[in-house]
């Protein structure tokens, strides 16, 4: 038991004398107990509190924090809006990449960063997974490029794969990737945007890929590859958050 | 030996014959989707400067009104 951890948490009466010790103990700021037992110990006794909600408590045995909320102990635990499901990967003059049972029903959606440099002329591109194997057909992308001046709009269906990246080419470019839904067994909505350069970072510009992988399928895993010579950077892999 | 090298899950290594095999498809498909890409830009683009050369619009004009 450390040397902030009670016992007991008063009640004290009118006219009563209190001790030193009594006194440090109301002094403690949140009551601090050796362990949930010592705490479910010092209320509701003779001289102690009755548990209310509302109450605190720091459990040394454990490190946390907690609430009493009215009918049971709460542990305080910041929930993360975004949590690593791929940790940061490094990959070095590499074709292709493969992340298998990153998707999980734990999360429905899924944020996909990439750093890269491609050698060679050619896009990064995507493929859903499911045990193991890349999905080729129904990728659909209405495209936007703003480039110099210029701001250019195409569509694309049923390509073999999904476009995430391109202009990297020698050049630090990077693109952010979400994907709605990729584990559930209907069609997946993607959003990519990306920035890089134009022969020169002075020249950056930006392409956006937003569109979907049709096919009414649960996947488990993703194939990032370029159609350049090869690739270089890091990725990452985020589920967001469902819960406060 | 493959000329192609995976990031499988982490660990890098050279492709096994049937991913080179399959790779190679994936860049004949990649090639191809491209090119649909490319060809309806051109296509676009063509149709927008035919618009263009009609209003007979200077190069300079051009660039102030699609910039």
């Amino acid at each position: 038991m450390g040397a902030n951890a009670v016992t007991t948490v008063y009640d004290f009466v009118a006219n009563q004398i209190l001790t030193a010790a009594q006194m440090d103990n109301v002094n403690c700021g949140i009551p601090v107990f050796a362990t949930t037992v010592t705490r479910d110990a010092a209320f509701g006794g003779a001289g102690e509190k009755t548990l209310a909600q509302g109450q605190m408590a720091f459990i040394e045995a454990t490190n946390t924090t907690q609430y009493y909320n009215g009918s049971a102990w709460v542990t305080l635990a910041a929930t993360p809006g975004l949590t690593c499901v791929k940790a940061e990967t490094t990959v070095t003059a590499t074709n292709s990449v493969t992340a298998d049972n990153v998707f999980t029903s734990s999360y429905t959606n899924y944020l996909l960063l990439i750093n890269y440099t491609i050698s060679g002329a050619g896009q990064l591109r995507i493929k859903l997974r499911t045990g193991g194997t890349s999905a080729s057909t129904n990728y659909n992308t209405q495209i936007v490029e703003g480039n110099g001046t210029s701001l250019t709009t195409s569509t694309a269906a049923s390509q073999t794969s999904y476009i995430v990246g391109a202009f990297g080419s020698g050049l630090e470019a990077a693109t952010s990737v979400q994907l709605f839904g990729p584990q559930l067994a209907k069609a997946t909505t993607i959003m990519a945007g990306n920035t890089a350069a134009n022969g020169a970072l002075t020249a950056p510009l930006y392409e956006q890929w937003y569109g979907n992988h049709s096919t009414a399928t649960a996947y488990d895993g993703i194939e990032i590859f370029t159609s350049g010579t090869n690739w270089t950077g890091v990725y990452a892999i985020y589920g967001y958050s469902k819960t406060l | 030996m493959s000329i192609y090298k995976i990031n499988d899950n982490g660990i890098e290594r050279a492709m096994t014959e049937t991913e080179t095999t399959e790779f190679d498809q994936t860049l004949l498909d990649t090639a191809k989707d491209q090119a649909a890409i490319e060809a309806e830009k051109k296509a676009k683009s063509q149709a927008k400067q035919n618009v263009l050369d009609k209003l007979g619009l200077t190069a300079d004009e051009i660039a102030a009104l699609l910039s």
